[in-house]
């Protein structure tokens, strides 16, 4: 019931947008027309940029992407997600201007096009996890304001007569502003963004082209395609993200209206819910701290405690065979330990969807054929020497070993673990492991997050030849089922090094205090000779 | 004097090392830095020291330290300290050394040949079937070079970017990077042959010094037709505005 108001009133305001996009490509149409009559097109110009100009940098750069005439149906448009904008629709997600208020803003234009540094992901500088880069690096501010006024000329979008919204009553991150977003977030977000923020509400989602969409995860907040400090956040609950379910706050005839105030709590909230510890470094080595005894196979275990973290990009298998132009899951973390004989490792990643078959919900939001989640983790099968085996599952003279683990299929809690011997992606030999091997796997699905333990010997056949103190390189792979992950179709890592420590008795200072002691001997020996030569 | 002018000097091309790293944010491997130091450092040791004068003023402040009865507590500061710089030296090298580096050459030789679509390519002297049209018919080079432009953002441009350098959406996840197509230091340097090679057999096709194990880049003779391949070619120069070098250079 709350969900069909929920409904009706989206679409009322969006109706009501409409009717005013209507009458402002009406009144736009008109202005237009006495332009030309009246004002001389250099001081139009000067002022609003120059459309023709504008359309030459689009024919150049744009249209791979968003169409010939701006439709978003580019050569490249099926194999990016999100959709390149339809830009003939004139309607814009990212804007700061008022939900009542159809246009962006001149800077809102010019941050879409020109992006800049971003603090999450090094070397990128377009739109957080969309294909739109920075074109700042290659366009001039001049270009831009061409570009914006061609841009607005594909949809006939007028000019914003609202400035932005504004951000002067803005609340502080404090406690108790963070616990009343808290309770605030519970009622009128957490049924998309679920209870953790992890995007994890599992209603299937499409915005007004017909594309899916996902709730973003909130813990990440360097995936936020127009900032994460609460300014941003604050501005994306009061606008909302038009032509998706991502309602404004703001808006007084939405049942879920907040006061400025409140939207300023849940601003807050949501900032706090970052946590910038999953967000990848480059060049991350993967530490296996060493342990006494057994290695758990749950990821609750106190054990894991001083394990470090590893974090590692992720990116989509579009290598060969069947590839994953559409991926869902941009990251993962890692833990490691072992204990001589043995190492386990703790893979932990988010995904809004458990893809279980029986879970009506999964069922319902999957795209297309429902597959079991999964992940992967590869090692060169033997001593690496001359160099690593390829990484996309080895080549001829070098096999990599493959350990599988795989959601359940069938049944709660009838996961399969396999052992895979790999000469190249398509030549693959699998072994089922028994317990006895010593090989075991368990994975928990819990608020947006899957959380896997693998475990199995080292310096075995089937195990990775790791050497205490040496590096070791190691990869992962994850599939998500509800995007349709199956077999070659995943998302995966290049080598990374992983390498086992040695015994977690702390750091010895043995050698530093002997070569300070020879240094000093050295001295003595020295003064001894000097002396005697003296006398 | 000279002395100052020997630790200068060194550290000047410290810095140089040191600087991809702390600008760029892609640092130089430490290992290589360390051997690159060790040259550095015995070169200049070498070139100072090439006269007995110039020696003798590079360890003359050196000498004047240990000899000179003026400089007594300055002496005995140093006698304290060695020792303590030593030992913390030798924790600081034993904490952590870093995981093992590959050299990789960003642009190795080519083979002579290269086997793909039936065929056998000599390299030598290989060139671009339609560059011809570039002079011969501008209008028909142009459609090709769109053409091309469709099959970059079909299949290329994920991890070679939408502005051609290098830096596609997936890119910060790869390593080694993909390789930009902007600047006159890429393809402006290589012939067609070159890049229809590097196309056709991408990473697994690379000899061993240019890290086929490591390499993303997949060998498009399984997926782009050979007038795909030398369409892609044309885009990749028109768009960036660079020339290939031809066998006549």
């Amino acid at each position: 019931m709350a969900l069909h108001e929920h409904r009706t009133e989206c679409s009322y305001s969006r109706f009501i947008l409409r009717l005013k996009r209507a009458f402002h490509m009406f009144a736009g149409g008109l202005a237009v027309f006495f332009l030309i009559l009246a004002a001389s097109p250099q001081s139009a110009s000067a002022k609003e940029g120059d459309t023709e100009r504008g359309r030459a940098v689009y024919e150049k750069r744009c249209w791979w992407c968003h169409g010939p005439e701006g439709d978003g149906d580019g050569p490249a448009a099926e194999f990016v997600n999100p959709p390149p904008r339809d830009l003939a629709f004139g309607l814009y997600k990212w804007k700061s201007t008022p939900f009542d208020e159809y246009s962006p803003s001149d800077e809102d234009f010019e941050r879409m096009i020109a992006g800049g540094p971003h603090n999450g992901t090094p070397g990128w500088d377009g739109m957080s996890q969309t294909s739109m880069p920075g074109w700042g690096v290659v366009m001039t501010p001049g270009d831009i304001k061409d570009m914006t006024a061609y841009l607005r000329s594909l949809s006939g979008l007028e000019r914003a007569e609202m400035s932005a919204v504004s951000l002067v009553g803005k609340i502080g991150p404090g406690p108790e502003s963070i616990e009343r977003g808290r309770e605030l977030f519970k009622d009128r977000c957490a049924e998309c963004h679920g209870t953790e923020g992890r995007g994890d509400g599992t209603k299937k989602l499409r915005d007004d082209w017909g594309a899916r969409t996902w709730p973003r995860d909130l813990t990440k907040g360097w995936t936020f395609r127009a900032g994460s400090r609460p300014e941003d956040i604050y501005t994306r609950v009061t606008v909302g993200i038009p032509g998706t379910q991502m309602p404004s706050f703001a808006d007084p005839f939405s049942n879920k209206a907040m006061t400025e105030e409140e939207r300023w709590d849940v601003a807050n909230y949501v900032a706090s819910l970052d946590e910038p510890s999953q967000r990848p470094v480059p060049e991350t080595v993967l530490k296996a701290v060493k342990v006494e005894g057994s290695l758990p196979l749950t990821h609750s275990s106190r054990l894991w405690d001083p394990a470090p973290e590893a974090n590692y990009f992720l990116f989509p298998q579009i290598i060969a065979g069947d590839k994953a132009y559409t991926p869902s899951l941009d990251s993962i973390s890692i833990k490691a330990l072992h204990n001589g004989k043995e190492a386990a490792f703790l893979l932990e990643w988010n995904d809004p969807t458990n893809s279980m078959p029986w879970d009506p919900k999964a069922v319902e939001i999957a795209d297309g054929q429902l597959f079991p989640d999964g992940a992967a983790i590869q090692f060169p099968a033997g001593e690496v020497k001359g160099g690593r085996p390829y990484f996309g599952m080895g080549d001829g003279r070098k096999p990599v070993v493959i350990w599988r683990w795989k959601g359940p299929e069938d049944e709660p809690g009838k996961e399969s673990f396999g052992i895979l011997k790999a000469r190249g992606f398509e030549r693959l030999s699998r072994k089922t492991v028994s317990e006895d091997a010593g090989f075991e796997a368990s994975g928990v699905y819990e608020n947006g997050r899957w959380r896997v333990v693998m475990k199995g010997p080292v310096n075995h056949e089937n195990g990775p030849a790791f050497e205490e103190g040496a590096f070791t390189p190691v990869a992962f792979a994850l599939w998500d089922g509800s995007n349709g992950d199956n077999k070659g179709r995943h998302v995966m890592t290049g080598w990374e090094w992983a390498r086992l420590e040695k015994e977690t008795r702390g750091p010895s200072y043995i050698w530093p205090f002997a070569a300070g002691g020879l240094v000093l001997a050295a001295e003595m020996l020295w003064l001894f000779l000097g002396r005697g030569r003296k006398d | 004097m000279r002395l100052i002018k020997f630790l200068a000097v060194n550290l000047f091309f410290y810095a140089l090392l040191k600087a991809p790293g702390l600008l760029a944010g892609k640092p130089v491997p430490s290992s290589v830095i360390t051997m690159y130091m060790f040259f550095i450092v015995m070169t200049v040791l070498l070139v100072m020291t090439i006269t007995d004068e110039g020696a003798n003023g590079l360890f003359a402040p050196i000498r004047s330290l240990l000899e000179d009865p003026s400089r007594a507590l300055a002496r005995k500061v140093l006698f304290v300290l060695l020792p303590v710089a030593a030992a913390l030296s030798v924790q600081y090298l034993s904490t952590d050394p870093g995981p093992p580096f590959e050299l990789r050459s960003a642009h190795p030789a080519p083979p002579g040949v290269v086997r793909a679509y039936g065929k056998v390519y000599e390299l030598d002297g290989l060139e671009n079937p339609l560059r011809a049209l570039e002079k011969e018919n501008p209008a028909a080079f142009k459609e090709l070079a769109r053409e091309g432009g469709e099959v970059y953002f079909r299949n290329c441009f994920f991890c070679h970017g939408a502005r051609l350098d290098g830096r596609g959406h997936y890119a910060y996840a790869m390593d080694p990077l993909p390789m930009p197509f902007t600047g006159s230091d890429t393809i402006a340097q290589l012939k067609e042959s070159y890049l229809f090679w590097r196309i056709v057999k991408g990473g697994p096709g690379l000899p061993r010094e240019g890290g086929p194990n490591i390499s993303s880049m997949p060998a498009w003779e399984n997926e782009l037709t050979e007038e795909e391949v030398w369409k892609v070619i044309l885009f990749l120069y028109d768009y960036t505005g660079n020339r290939p070098r031809s066998w006549k250079d």
